[in-house]
C-alpha cells in the first residue's frame, strides 16, 4: 500500500454518514465555525492538520470570555490551569468533547500529563496517526529538584519545573531573601541577569538529568559531569525585583556528546526578562545504577492517581471509589 | 424538638420564591390573597398517550433543553456556566430563590459564609438529567458522560451546589422523605438553632417540576386527569381526582433571636417548634384515620408549648387526592376536637398544585407571609365540599384576619408526617 500523501489518521475518514456530521455539528455548536469546519473536514478526510484548529476551538469554548484573548497569541506553552483558568472538571469536559470529535479515548494516566496546549496538540496528533504518544512531561516539585540536582540551595533558582523531551519550563519566585540581593544593589535589590542565566542553565541541567537523553546502553548522564561552557545572543529586557515570579523555559537545539545547546527565555507574566539564543552545557555519561525504589513524579493537578478506565462508582468494580478521578468526593 | 424556656427562639427572617404563583414574595402574597392559581395546560403533556394535561410550571424560566446553556432565566439572574453546569432545573430555581432570600433577610456575605450558618435542602434530584446521563452512558460509553452529571442529578444536588456556590461553612445535608422532605429540613434546621449549634440556617425545598418529576405519579393513579386548569386541583372538593404537579424552589432563612437582635431585622414570624410521627401503615397510602399525622400535630403543639385553642390556621397537606384529603380531615378532627369548627383549614395546593419535596418549605413560606401580612389564605376551587370533610372550618376565600398561631402539615411516602408550628412575631 503506498504511503498516503496527507498525514491521514487511520481511524477516521472511512465512512462519515450525514448523521455523524449532524452530531458533530451539534456537539460543537458553541465553538467557532472554523472549529466545526475543521472537525467535519477531519472526519471526512482524516487530515491531521485539522487537529490544532479543533483543539484550540474546543478549549476556547470552555475558557471564560475574559481569558480567551490569550489563546489568540499562538503561545502553545499556555497552561490550562494556571494561564487559562481551567479546573480539572472543565478539563474533563474538554477531553470528552475532543474524544468525541477525534474518535479516540484518552486514558486517565495520559490525561494527567497534558498540562499545556502544546502537550495536548502533540498528544492528539500522535494518537490520531496511530503513533505512540511522546513521553509525557515530568513535573518536579521543589523536593524532587533538591533530590536530583547537583546544585543546591541557596544557589538553586528553580521552585518547580516540568520537563519533556522537547522542552523544559520552571518557576522561580524572587523572595528578596537571596543573599546577593543585599549588595546588588545598595538599597535597591535587583535580580542579577547573570543569575537569571544561571537559572536557565540549571533548567538545562535538569533536562539532561530527567532521562530524555538517549545514552549508551547501561549509561546515564552523570550529574557531576555537567558544566557551563558558553552562551550566545543574550539580551536582558526587564528589571526583575523581589516579588516577581520568573517563568523560565528552554528548548534543546543540539545534543551531541559532550555538548548540549538550548535556547532559553525568562519571562515575568507575559513580559520578556532575559532571552538567550544559545546556552551550552557540557555533559558526560556514567554507569547506570539500578534504582532500588523508583519514585513517581509528584501529582501535578487535581486529576487523581486512578489509572483504571474510570469505571469507579459506575459498575461497582474493585476500585475504591475514593480514588475516583477529578473530584475525590464520591 | 422541644420549646422550653432557655432555648434560643427561632425566627424566619427571609424568604425566596420561584413558584408557579410568583417569583418573589410580593407576587406570591398577592396570589395567595387573590387565590390566583398557577396551573396551566402543560405543552409537554400534549401527546395523546399522556392522560394528564395540566401542571403548574414556574414562569420566566425555560429549562427543558438538554443543554443547560440553552436555558433561559429572568434577566435579574446571571449564572455563570461554571455554576450552571452542575445544576438541574430545581437547583437553578433554588439558587435564584436563595439569592432572593439573602437579599430579603438583608444578609451580608459574611453573614452567609461562616461556621454558624448552615443549609438544609430537600429535593428529589433531577430524574430528567439522570435519565439522559444514563442513556448517554449506555449509548456512547462510560467515559463520554458529563463529568458533573452525578452532581447535577442525584438527590443531594441542591445542597451540593448551593453549599459550594454560596460558601456555606456550617451544617449541611439533604432530606429525603418525599413530600415531607422540606418540612423535615425546616424542623431539623430549627433544632440546629434551638440547640445552639448554628445561629442561622437556610432551608430549601426544590423540584424540577417537569415531565420526569411529575408524570411517574400517573402510574400510581395519583395525578388529576382533569384537563381544566381552573378545577384540576381542588382539595376537599367532592370531585377531586388527584394532584397537579408543580416545581420551583422556596428558601426560608431561619435565625436565632440573638442574630435577629444583632442585625436589627424584623422577622416574618417565629418558628416555635415541630413534631413528626409515622403511620407504620403503607408505603404509598396514607393511614385511613391519619394516625401518624394526628400524632405529629400533637407532638408539634406540645413541643411548642401551645394548645389547639391558640391555633387560628392550618395549612393542610391536602393534595387533592381522594384518599389523602380524607385521612387528613380525620386527623384534624382527632386533634382539634371542639376547636375543629373554629380553626381555619385550607390547602394552598389548590393554587400551586403539589410540590413534592418543595411543598413543606413553600407552604411554610406561605404561612410566614400570612403571619406577617395578617391574612388567612382561602382553600380555592371548592364547588361542593366532600361530605367526608364536613365539620371543619374550610374558608373558600382569603380572610383578612391576622392569625396568631399557624400549623403547616406535610406527609410523605412511607407514612412520614411532619407538623411545623409558627407564631406571629
Amino acid at each position: 500500500m503506498p504511503e498516503p500523501a496527507l498525514p491521514v489518521a487511520p481511524s477516521v475518514g472511512k465512512t462519515f454518514p450525514p448523521e455523524a456530521e449532524a452530531a458533530i455539528r451539534d456537539s460543537l455548536k458553541r465553538c467557532s465555525s472554523s472549529t466545526i469546519e475543521a472537525a467535519v473536514g477531519y472526519r471526512r478526510d482524516g487530515d491531521t492538520r485539522h487537529l490544532p484548529a479543533i483543539i484550540i476551538g474546543i478549549v476556547e469554548r470552555f475558557v471564560e470570555p475574559d481569558l480567551r484573548a490569550r489563546l489568540g497569541t499562538g503561545d502553545d506553552d499556555l497552561r490550562f490551569v494556571e494561564d487559562l483558568g481551567i479546573d480539572s472538571l472543565t478539563m474533563m469536559e474538554i477531553v470528552i468533547l475532543v474524544e468525541e470529535v477525534a474518535q479516540l479515548q484518552i486514558p486517565n494516566d495520559d490525561l494527567r500529563n497534558l498540562r499545556t496546549l502544546s502537550d495536548v496538540k502533540t498528544y492528539i496528533d500522535c494518537r490520531a496517526r496511530g503513533l505512540p504518544p511522546p513521553k509525557p512531561s515530568k513535573f518536579f516539585a521543589i523536593e524532587d529538584l533538591v533530590a536530583l540536582m547537583p546544585v543546591q540551595p541557596p544557589f538553586l533558582f528553580l521552585n518547580e519545573a516540568s520537563v519533556s523531551a522537547a522542552s523544559a519550563s520552571g518557576k522561580y519566585k524572587i523572595t528578596g531573601q537571596e543573599f546577593f540581593l543585599q549588595g546588588h544593589f545598595k538599597d535597591n535589590p535587583v535580580m542579577p541577569a547573570s543569575i537569571m542565566l544561571e537559572a536557565l542553565g540549571q533548567l538545562g541541567v535538569l533536562h539532561l538529568l530527567a532521562g530524555h537523553v538517549v545514552a549508551e546502553p547501561g549509561k546515564v548522564v552523570g550529574s557531576g559531569t555537567i558544566f557551563f561552557t558558553g552562551c550566545e545572543g543574550v539580551r536582558a529586557h526587564r528589571v526583575c525585583k523581589p516579588g516577581d515570579v520568573l517563568t523560565l523555559s528552554i528548548k534543546p537545539k543540539r545534543m551531541k556528546l559532550p555538548l548540549a545547546t538550548f535556547e532559553g527565555s525568562v519571562r515575568v507574566g507575559q513580559e520578556k526578562a532575559v532571552m538567550a539564543e544559545e546556552i551550552t552545557l557540557t555533559y558526560g555519561y556514567v554507569e547506570a545504577v539500578v534504582p532500588v525504589v523508583a519514585l513517581p513524579p509528584a501529582e501535578t493537578n487535581g486529576v487523581g492517581p486512578n489509572g483504571a478506565n474510570g469505571l469507579n462508582g459506575v459498575n461497582g468494580s474493585a476500585h475504591d471509589p475514593h480514588d475516583a478521578p477529578v473530584t475525590g468526593r464520591v | 424538638m422541644g420549646h422550653s424556656s432557655g432555648m434560643p427562639k427561632v425566627f424566619i427572617t427571609g424568604l425566596g420564591f420561584i413558584t408557579s404563583i410568583g417569583n418573589d414574595a410580593t407576587t406570591v402574597g398577592d396570589s395567595l390573597r387573590a387565590l390566583r392559581h398557577g396551573i396551566v395546560r402543560y405543552p409537554p403533556f400534549d401527546h395523546p398517550s399522556v392522560p394528564v394535561k395540566v401542571a403548574a410550571p414556574v414562569r420566566e424560566f425555560q429549562t427543558e433543553a438538554e443543554d443547560c446553556e440553552d436555558w433561559t432565566l429572568p434577566a435579574r439572574y446571571r449564572v455563570r456556566r461554571e455554576v450552571l453546569r452542575s445544576l438541574g432545573p430545581g437547583s437553578l430555581y433554588a439558587h435564584c430563590a436563595l439569592l432572593q432570600a439573602i437579599e430579603d433577610a438583608r444578609l451580608t456575605d459574611a453573614d452567609v459564609s461562616n461556621d454558624g450558618t448552615g443549609l438544609y435542602a430537600a429535593s428529589a434530584g433531577s430524574p430528567g438529567i439522570l435519565t439522559r446521563h444514563v442513556t448517554r452512558m449506555h449509548e456512547q460509553g462510560v467515559m463520554r458522560c458529563p463529568p458533573l452529571g452525578i452532581v447535577a442529578s442525584i438527590a443531594g444536588t441542591v445542597q451540593f451546589n448551593l453549599v459550594a456556590h454560596f460558601k456555606i461553612k456550617g451544617a449541611s445535608t439533604g432530606f429525603s422523605s418525599a413530600c415531607a422532605s422540606s418540612s423535615h429540613a425546616a424542623g431539623f434546621a430549627h433544632d440546629e438553632i434551638a440547640l445552639g449549634r448554628q445561629h442561622r440556617m437556610f432551608v430549601i425545598g426544590a423540584e424540577d417540576g417537569n415531565v420526569e418529576t411529575i408524570l411517574p405519579f400517573a402510574g400510581m393513579r395519583a395525578l388529576s386527569l382533569n384537563p381544566d386548569p381552573d378545577t384540576a386541583s381542588r382539595p376537599f372538593d367532592v370531585a377531586r381526582d388527584g394532584f397537579v404537579g408543580t416545581g420551583g424552589a422556596t428558601v426560608l432563612v431561619l435565625e436565632s433571636e440573638a442574630e435577629v437582635r444583632r442585625r436589627g431585622v424584623t422577622p416574618y414570624c417565629e418558628l416555635l417548634g415541630w413534631g413528626q410521627a409515622s403511620d407504620g401503615h403503607n408505603v404509598a397510602i396514607s393511614h385511613p384515620e391519619g394516625a401518624g399525622l394526628a400524632h405529629a400535630m400533637r407532638r408539634a403543639l406540645q413541643a411548642s408549648g401551645r394548645t389547639t385553642a391558640e391555633v387560628d390556621h392550618i395549612n393542610a397537606h391536602a393534595t387533592s387526592t381522594p384518599i389523602g384529603d380524607i385521612s387528613e380531615c380525620r386527623a384534624l378532627h382527632a386533634v382539634l376536637g371542639a376547636e375543629a369548627a373554629r380553626v381555619a383549614v385550607s390547602s394552598t395546593k389548590a393554587l400551586t398544585g403539589h410540590g413534592l419535596s418543595l411543598a413543606g418549605a413553600m407552604e411554610t413560606g406561605f404561612c410566614a407571609l400570612a403571619l406577617r401580612d395578617g391574612f388567612i389564605p382561602g382553600s380555592a376551587h371548592i364547588h361542593q365540599l366532600d361530605p367526608a370533610c364536613a365539620g371543619l372550618n374550610i374558608p373558600r376565600v382569603t380572610r383578612p384576619t391576622a392569625p396568631r398561631v399557624v400549623l403547616n402539615n406535610s406527609s410523605g411516602f412511607g407514612g412520614a408526617n411532619v407538623c411545623l408550628v409558627l407564631q406571629r412575631a
